[in-house]
């Protein structure tokens, strides 16, 4: 593997570094597709990289889709995916709670229908998903019912976050020994249409600055999901590829666990973002430096039709 | 003038001690929740300190990081509860000051785009502010709601209504580097009686921060500008004729410190007499601000110290 860092890959490398992986991690959102519009030749490099014997996921922080929903909507989009080869924060989460967690009792949860089912396909029941309007007075606020089964608060994406929400996920996290956490951090979510409104982390830091908690974030950078992919999949690190539009989650995830990175230029983060993490000296910030980067995941067709 | 003890004392003063502060300070700030009274219940005593005070020609002025009430429900509540000489004047709220930040400080040039409820809108109104009127549909998105074109500050305060779509709305606001970005207060919780606790509206503008990227401005304590309020009302203040009676130390003691004050605690609240002790001992300096110079366990303490100089001058 290079030693040197953020090499734009084009020509002989592109052959070179896919003949040095047996699988392959995508991200989603600025990867493979902006909102409901794939990215011009993503499909085919999707389809193309299998039809080479590679192994194929999908590695996302979005949590309003369950594992089902994204492959629907790859599907429709012209990808050849199935259920099981995505990973989205949703079916993480369910699986964090389950396996890692133990968790025996229902979840209070700030979050989407689709993490509502994951949890549910875990054998987890959940209380909290939908609207949820104040009423009553302050003191009936604070004394609000808690269900004793509860064990934990989880927060995802909510369209339906409200005051009273934050309100019952701070009750709950005053109880001894109920677990929090997050599916991440990211700070907004890219909607259909190309738009962005606050995302995840902001309702989590609600919550979090509320109850005087730190929760235990499941999606990207933490390590968690990519240990999910390689435990259901056997992929070993060293053959790897991480490929992502965001230092701060795609490839900083990458450099945790020992993967080799590629940047797409088609999202969040630019070459200019990369190199100032290089230059900074600085070692935290090493970790979010790719190996290399292209304008777009596009630019690995001709090395895959050759 | 420092401290009686010359340096964060966190000790608890009794009689004689109360009588020389007394004698030496003319200027008295108190914190309202959990030091003069819980909830709807005035802390034993407190009547008579505060009557006592302003018996004496001291200057008596609250401070309240509470922006959920007009000032004037607040004479009604002081009223109610037995303080019967305090006057609006002598009343601060964050959100009275936040309208005096827009109105005077910054000179808002267009609306404001309020998170909070009724009480902070109404003092809003009465500094003449022009605020975003909320008129959304229930099924408003952020794709189809409307956005005003002359939003030039976003205010955060307690909002009991608080919604996913606010949220979206005024980070879309803040994307614009001319938008201020204001919050009545940090505090993360509010305390209830019966050790009950609520969001506070240091969680809505942690959510705001992290959507909007941006810091907001605090008005409330710890931040020095409710001091300045006070201060450009009363003519000027001289910090070391004053004392802050407060039961938080995150927000109270640091303003106190933060204002050049001398701080009290009063233990009838928030904060208990560990915490100020481990904030005491603790390596980061930083820390030491929060410490108070003084302790009491109620400022009921003040009672006998009242009585002996009264003895005195008879």
């Amino acid at each position: 593997m290079s030693v040197s860092k953020c090499t734009r890959l084009s020509g002989a490398l592109v052959k070179q570094l896919l003949d040095s992986v047996d699988s392959i991690l995508f991200d989603c959102d600025g990867v493979i597709w902006r909102g409901d519009q794939a990215i011009p030749g993503a499909p085919q490099v999707i389809n193309l990289l299998k039809e080479n014997g590679k192994r194929v996921f999908f590695v996302t922080n979005n949590s309003t889709k369950s594992r089902k929903m994204y492959a629907d909507k790859m599907t429709a989009l012209g990808f050849d995916v199935t259920e099981d080869e995505v990973f989205g924060t949703a079916y993480c989460c369910a699986m964090y709670l389950k396996t890692v967690c133990k968790l025996e009792g229902k979840v209070y949860l700030i979050g989407s229908n689709a993490m509502r089912q994951e949890l549910e396909a875990v054998g987890i029941q959940q209380t909290g998903v939908g609207p949820d309007h104040i009423c009553g007075k302050p003191i009936d606020w604070a004394n609000v019912p808690l269900d004793p089964e509860v064990k934990a608060v989880v927060v995802g994406f909510d369209e339906h976050f409200s005051y009273m929400k934050l309100n019952r996920a701070m009750q709950y996290l005053t109880q001894q020994g109920c677990l929090f956490v997050g599916t991440n951090r990211d700070t907004r979510l890219p909607l259909e249409g190309g738009k962005a409104v606050p995302g995840t982390g902001c309702l989590l830091q609600a919550v979090e600055t509320a109850a005087q908690r730190e929760a235990q974030t499941v999606g990207k950078p933490n390590h968690f999901m990519f240990d999910c992919v390689a435990s259901q999949f056997g992929v070993k690190a060293d053959r790897c590829l991480m490929v992502g539009d965001r230092l701060d989650t795609d490839i900083l995830l990458g450099s945790n666990c020992g993967l080799k990175t590629l940047l797409t230029l088609t999202g969040v983060s630019t070459v200019a973002d990369a190199e100032a993490h290089q230059k900074s000296g600085c070692p935290e910030r090493q970790g979010m430096v790719p190996d290399y980067y292209v304008e777009s995941i596009a630019d690995l067709l001709p090395a895959l039709q050759g | 003038m420092a401290g009686a003890f010359g340096f964060k004392g966190c000790q608890k003063i009794r009689g004689p001690q109360i009588r020389n502060l007394l004698e030496a300070k003319d200027f008295f700030l108190f914190d309202c929740d959990g030091v003069i009274w819980h909830g709807e219940n005035a802390i034993t005593g407190a009547a008579k300190v505060v009557s006592s005070l302003i018996r004496r020609g001291k200057n008596v002025v609250f401070v309240t990081n509470n922006c959920t009430r007009p000032r004037e429900n607040y004479v009604h509540k002081f009223y109610r509860l037995g303080f019967t000489d305090v006057m609006l004047e002598q009343i601060f709220s964050s959100s009275y000051c936040s309208a005096l930040y827009l109105r005077d400080v910054v000179k808002v040039p267009g609306q404001v785009f309020v998170i909070g409820c009724d009480g902070l809108r109404r003092e809003l109104q009465e500094a003449g502010i022009p605020c975003v009127e909320e008129a959304d549909d229930p099924d408003a998105t952020i794709y189809d709601c409307d956005l005003s074109p002359d939003v030039k500050a976003v205010l955060v305060g307690h909002d009991d209504k608080m919604t996913f779509l606010k949220l979206a709305k005024a980070s879309c606001y803040l994307k614009d580097p001319e938008c201020l970005f204001l919050a009545t207060d940090n505090d993360p919780w509010h305390p209830l009686s019966g050790g009950r606790v609520l969001p506070g509206s240091g969680s809505l503008t942690a959510a705001l921060e992290v959507a909007s990227g941006r810091k907001a401005t605090v008005i409330g304590k710890p931040s020095r500008f409710m001091f300045e309020c006070i201060s450009s009302q009363f003519r000027g203040v001289d910090p070391a004729q004053c004392l802050m009676v407060g039961d938080r130390l995150e927000t109270d003691m640091l303003f106190g410190s933060n204002c050049g004050l001398d701080t009290m605690l009063t233990l009838t609240g928030v904060s208990q007499m560990e915490e100020a002790q481990e904030y005491r001992n603790s390596d980061q300096t930083t820390n030491h601000s929060l410490v108070p110079d003084y302790v009491v366990d109620t400022i009921a303490d003040f009672l006998p110290a009242f009585e002996e100089l009264d003895e005195q001058s008879n």
